[in-house]
């Protein structure tokens, strides 16, 4: 794996946009995709992720990449797969009901080992309508043995931010990294400030030094993910969504294949505590904390201001990724409180992860919305006041 | 002066520029201002004539909630649109209008200005510049910010055919609150 800056990039100048913006988060998501280097983009329209096929289709032919429009999602995700096995930096992007369709070739990807980017700007069915019910179909959408990344943005900051982190998490696992965005921050115009070019790092795949003769394409050490060669460059490698071995011939034998899924989990399960990042507000002397995601930590924050304006000793636990579940943290929150709030934009979906981690430590209460609109900090505070009673 | 952080709603129907309205306060405060903004946004799906409306909120320190249930400014460019949001402006609330296009004052709020900005920008020649009238009206009347910075913004957001009519809506619109003694003083 090599690290290297962002100036080090070809045609860097016109990557990283350096200074101060009020930015539209479908623009900024890109601005990140392309500040992180990113020179390949298959996608097909879908409200609320169409301004980033917009921008895409203007920023990438100014630094050197490609952009495609597919004839749907699952074309548009095997171009992903295809571009990202020839070297390519990688990203698409759609919403819920496009992100259905991705499954197959998203399946494919964490089966290959194929560093992609998605960036699913959640909706309702229908309609522009924000929400998060679909935070279990970004970890279990597709069929068969793998582990998700999944990180969420709060801000149009984050979601540039984020991108960035969801490059360098692709590469350097070598595993789709799903960049969790929603109607209401993809569609907000934010302030968001792009650093120096020479301030963003960034993570390349290892590359083999293998002849082609020698090389392993899924050769790799019991947690860990393998050298890549890209393809067109001698090295045969056949990329099937069938069991393979370490040469990549499809191979039956459960000796092999297991060892196979475990090490495309492991690298993720074992890595799960460098992979996951979390923010804790005010939860030193808490006596109750909120733990929530996404763009709901906007409201948490401010319900907690509240709340300890009135007396009540809250705090914020910030998931900055979902998945994989930042299970250590979320334990130690728990044991330090008498009660944990689960914020989220649905009928209560992560909470269940929020409970199994938490094992019984303290209750865990749901608070939940799903009416096309983030939590206003007053609807939390209010819940909360009930439950402290 | 007015105090932060200002929570503002824009609206009137699609076409009258509401929403790049808020993109330019926004920008304008951010990036000359060195203040923080979060604009958000709703329209219905008619390119031009559905109801259409932006909020903004202005602070001086990183926003959290993007939404506010209450907001201190409501500026409405359309008999329809300032009935359905007159109820979300706070009690001690500023309300700014267009009387040819909100007569009907149903429900009267202490603070209210009557801005004739499309009258404004018919006399300039185009009519479609009303809402850069009542952006130069805003940051004149609310001390929001200098005029320098959103004539420069104004290059940045419109197409160069129309920076100098543009330009020309703003001025006209700070004119008429300095014209007419209107400014709010909290």
């Amino acid at each position: 794996m090599a690290t290297i800056r962002a100036n080090q990039l070809k045609a860097w100048e016109k990557r990283v946009d350096t200074g101060v913006h009020f930015m539209l988060g479908n623009y900024a998501l890109v601005e990140g995709a392309i500040s992180a280097g990113c020179n390949f983009f298959a996608g097909y329209p879908i409200t609320p992720a169409n301004e980033i096929s917009e921008r895409m289709s203007q920023r990438l032919p100014q630094v050197g990449g490609k952009f495609v429009q597919g004839e749907d999602e699952l074309c548009s995700i095997f171009a992903l797969a295809g571009a990202s096995l020839a070297g390519g930096k990688v990203m698409t992007a759609t919403a819920s009901a496009g992100f259905n369709y991705m499954q197959e070739g998203l399946g494919y990807c964490y089966t290959i080992e194929a560093p992609v980017v998605v960036a699913d700007v959640m909706r309702t069915r229908g309609d522009n309508f924000a929400t998060y019910a679909d935070v279990y179909q970004l970890r279990y959408g597709c069929s068969g043995d793998y582990e998700a990344i999944v990180v969420c943005p709060s801000s149009v900051q984050e979601l540039y931010d984020y991108t960035i982190w969801a490059f360098n998490l692709a590469e350097k696992y070598r595993n789709p990294v799903i960049v969790m965005s929603e109607a209401t921050i993809a569609l907000m115009r934010e302030r968001l400030e792009i650093p120096a070019a020479d301030q963003i790092e960034l993570f390349n795949r290892a590359y083999t030094s293998a002849s082609p003769d020698d090389y392993l394409p899924f050769g790799a050490p019991a947690a860990g993910c393998p050298d890549f060669a890209p393809l067109g460059k001698g090295y045969h490698t056949i990329y099937s969504l069938n069991p393979h071995n370490e040469k990549g011939g499809i191979d039956w034998d459960p000796d092999d294949f297991e060892r196979l899924y475990r090490r495309v989990c492991g690298k993720i399960r074992d890595n799960a505590d460098e992979i996951c990042r979390t923010e804790r507000y005010m939860l030193d002397d808490a006596d109750y904390a909120i733990i929530t995601y996404g763009s709901e930590v906007r409201p948490a924050i401010e319900a907690m201001q509240m709340a300890r304006e009135s007396g009540i000793k809250v705090g914020v636990l910030k998931l900055c990724n979902i998945w994989p579940v930042p299970e250590k943290i979320i334990r130690e929150t728990a044991v330090n409180v008498s009660k944990v709030f689960a914020v989220e934009m649905n009928m209560g979906r992560y909470v269940n992860e929020i409970t199994r981690v938490v094992n019984g430590k303290c209750p865990v209460v749901p608070i939940t919305k799903n009416r096309g609109q983030i939590h206003t900090s007053a609807e939390i505070l209010r819940e909360i006041q009930e439950e402290v009673k | 002066m007015l105090q932060y952080p200002q929570k503002i709603t824009l609206c009137g129907f699609g076409g009258q520029g509401i929403i790049l309205t808020a993109v330019m306060l926004g920008t304008a405060a951010v990036t000359k201002g060195g203040l923080y903004a979060v604009q958000t946004q709703s329209y219905g799906s008619e390119a031009r004539g559905g109801q259409c409306q932006a909020e903004l909120i202005i602070d001086t320190a990183p926003i959290n909630s993007p939404v506010a249930e209450k907001k201190n400014l409501l500026v409405a460019l359309f008999q329809s649109a300032y009935e359905k949001y007159i109820p979300t402006l706070a009690e001690d609330g500023v309300l700014v209008i267009d009387p040819q296009l909100v007569a009907d004052l149903t429900h009267p709020v202490a603070n209210t200005f009557a801005v004739p900005a499309t009258q404004i920008a018919v006399d300039l020649g185009n009519r479609m510049a009303a809402n850069m009238v009542v952006l130069g009206f805003l940051s004149e009347c609310f001390g929001l910010l200098k005029e320098d910075a959103l004539l420069e913004v104004v290059k940045t957001q419109v197409n160069p055919r129309f920076v100098e009519l543009n330009t020309q809506a703003i001025k006209a619109g700070i004119a008429y609150a300095k014209d007419n003694n209107l400014y709010f003083h909290g």
